[in-house]
């Protein structure tokens, strides 16, 4: 039983991570229908600069604000050339050109960053470890629980509930419209996918103590997020944390029952609920470009 | 950072005109060539993939060795062609045939994964090119082994089953919970560890696999952790050796329950520096460890790039490089007649940075020391393999084994 629990832990830790690099991918692919590959770039871009950071001793606690600014600077240049000409264009463009920005990204960094793998050293508050019912859990792991609820709840109270918000989905779902109440939706758009880096590096600072950092991060981190974005539903928000809920306990529970099968058996599970709901679990109201 | 300390690491654009120019040379009259022509040899190694530190760190050794020697060797000018093969074999294939048809090189080295390695071999052995060959599956000491096939290295079956007599000898003789990525090398390792504990009178418990690759290694520690086993014998590479040491010192299991592994999962270059002092106090069984009397020399050279301490890639670089250089050598500077090289290299053992290396004439293989280090703390309080023990002469069964 206390084994089970910890394990229940261990996919909520695993989810929170999830839920952190699929929020920044979620937010511009629902609230702006772009779809964005170079995301995983985002994330390790944060966690180069927070390892670097700590590295150089510089207060820990501000590595992750660090790399939310790293990676958020980055994509305010990339929004201005080239993301921005392509937010109407169909998917497949979208898709090729993230996709070859990621490349470019990904060789970038490994010039500026190196090839070895690099981890951060934790803040000493967050090294400690927590017994539950005598067994082992690291406190950095309840952190990360924390900061992916805090981070989910808080950007789903400022898009669902704030002005801002409404301002962002209006701008997607009637540009003409908003543009006559004397908004430029060119900033607001360009807001949301600065926002949408800044997370993805913000995530890359939380979750290098768990993943480290290394050339082809980028790209495992970028399919994990495909995969919860997709699984939870396309475009939704609750969507993404149902998404990173699920894949997040697949892939722990495989290990658990199945440890030899378990990336067939989470990869089978997320199959089947597709065929099941082909929606997502979230099933959004359709909106195609 | 290692590269930019290191040598002219020959840029796609360089290697593409140094073939340019090759192949221009080539279609001059044969003869002409025959005095001047400097020796070619070709490297195929990571530069890209799951291994680029890896590949790089070996391209890095193997310079050192070139510009130890002025870049000349037996009388001859060298000139060291690099091509990457992401870690794809039918990319390494491919890149072989470049490197024998177009640039016609005199030997070849190199590799990292196995998987190219292998594929690798049935080209070499058509084309008969000599090839230093570095991939360490155990096939290629055995079925695959190939009279053009020389191997300045390890099999996966020596540190394994000299990690099972280890822990058998030292640690415990009973109560064993292996841990390994779920590929070749990690069933290799793990399968020679436990046929070798096995065989001296010991039981292994729980065998817990995890793909490749794997993010999380929280629900295998937890599971480590409730079934509290002796020792756990574990092997992991790259970013899963970093993740999986940083995750067993969080889960609290470092230093409580002992670790032992092949050397590559504590890889003084490419693992150790990224996890702290996670990996202290675990063992590993390897014919690599910087602090091996027969490296000190290496070792010195090495550092003095300002380069941190070398793990198993860059001395395996440099090894390959020493042993080519002793081929050469006692050939006269031609391996043309590869028949009569062989044997001159098989006669007498070579003084290499992994210790006196002889070889085994059955299969090409190297028969090495395999030092046991444990990870400690050295000078500036960073993790160093650190030689406790040393298994002398371990010879892979070879191709009737």
């Amino acid at each position: 039983m206390d084994l089970a629990l910890v394990q229940v832990l261990n996919a909520l830790s695993f989810s929170a991570l999830l839920l952190l690099t699929g929020l920044g991918l979620s937010v511009v692919l629902s609230l702006m229908n772009f779809v964005n590959l170079a995301h995983g770039s985002f994330y390790l871009l944060g966690s180069h600069v927070a390892v670097v950071w700590i590295g150089a001793g510089l207060p820990p606690w501000l590595a992750f604000p660090a790399g939310f600014v790293a990676a958020a600077a980055a994509g305010a240049l990339l929004e201005r050339f080239p993301f921005r000409g392509f937010y109407g264009r169909p998917h497949l463009m979208q898709v090729l050109l993230t996709y070859g920005v990621s490349l470019i990204l990904a060789d970038l960094m490994r010039w500026g960053f190196g090839a070895a793998i690099r981890a951060p050293g934790l803040p000493e508050a967050l090294s400690g470890v927590v017994f539950v019912l005598d067994l082992p859990f690291p406190v950095y792991r309840l952190f990360l629980i924390a900061a992916g609820a805090v981070l989910g709840g808080g950007l789903w109270f400022v898009l669902d509930r704030t002005v801002w918000g409404a301002l962002v989905r209006a701008a997607v779902a009637d540009r003409g419209v908003v543009e006559t109440l004397g908004i430029d939706t060119r900033r607001v758009l360009a807001a949301v996918l600065v926002l949408s880096a800044g997370l993805g590096g913000l995530s890359g600072a939380l979750g290098a103590g768990m993943l480290a950092a290394y050339p082809g991060l980028d790209e495992e981190v970028l399919i994990l997020a495909l995969v919860t974005v997709v699984a939870g539903g396309l475009g939704t928000f609750r969507g993404t944390v149902a998404g990173a809920l699920a894949v997040g306990f697949a892939l722990t529970f495989s290990k658990v029952w199945f440890p030899e099968f378990a990336n067939a058996a989470a990869f089978a599970a997320m199959a089947a609920l597709l065929l099941l709901r082909p929606g997502g679990i979230v099933a959004p109201p359709l909106r195609q470009v | 950072m290692r590269q930019a300390s290191g040598h002219p690491a020959p840029s796609r654009r360089r290697v593409l005109a140094g073939l340019s120019a090759g192949t221009g040379v080539a279609l001059l009259p044969a003869p002409a060539l025959a005095q001047g022509r400097p020796l070619r040899i070709g490297m195929i190694t990571s530069l890209s993939g799951p291994f680029t530190a890896l590949g790089e760190s070996m391209r890095a050794g193997m310079n050192l060795l070139l510009d130890q020697s002025g870049r000349a060797i037996a009388g001859r000018a060298v000139e060291f062609l690099v091509e990457d093969d992401g870690a794809r074999p039918e990319e390494g294939v491919r890149r072989a045939r470049k490197l024998i048809g177009a640039d016609r090189v005199d030997a070849l080295c190199g590799v990292i994964s196995s998987g190219v390695a292998l594929a690798l071999r049935d080209v070499v052995t058509e084309a008969r090119v000599p090839t230093f060959l570095l991939g360490s599956a155990n096939d290629l000491a055995r079925g695959a082994a190939s009279p053009w096939i020389v191997r300045p290295t390890k099999t996966n079956w020596m540190l394994g089953s000299t990690a099972g007599r280890w822990t058998w000898e030292r640690v415990s003789k009973a109560r064993v919970l292996t841990a390994g990525s779920d590929y070749a090398a990690g069933r290799e390792y793990v399968g020679d560890f436990a046929e070798a504990y096995r065989a001296l009178g010991g039981t292994i418990g729980r065998q817990l696999w995890t793909p490749l690759g794997t993010a999380d290694f929280g629900p295998l520690l937890t599971a480590i952790a409730s079934e509290r086993p002796e020792v756990v014998y574990a092997f992991f590479a790259g970013s899963d050796a970093v993740r999986f040491l940083r995750q067993w010192k969080e889960y609290r299991l470092a230093g409580r329950i002992p670790l032992v592994g092949p050397g590559a999962f504590f890889d003084q270059e490419d693992v150790l520096p990224a996890t702290g002092d996670a990996a202290l106090g675990a063992v590993n069984t390897f014919n690599q460890s910087p602090t091996a009397p027969a490296a000190a020399g290496f070792v010195r050279a090495w550092r003095a790039a300002g380069r941190p301490l070398p793990g198993e890639f860059s001395t395996t670089g440099y090894v390959c490089g020493q042993v080519i250089k002793a081929a050469l050598e006692r050939a006269g500077g031609d391996l043309s007649d590869w028949e009569a090289a062989r044997r001159a290299l098989f006669d007498a053992p070579v003084e290499t940075a992994f210790g006196r290396m002889p070889f085994d004439p059955r299969n090409g293989g190297a028969v090495l020391d395999i030092h046991v280090n444990e990870v400690r703390r050295g000078e500036g309080g960073a993790m160093v393999n650190t030689v406790v023990h040393t298994y002398e002469a371990v010879r892979d069964p070879g191709p009737a084994g």
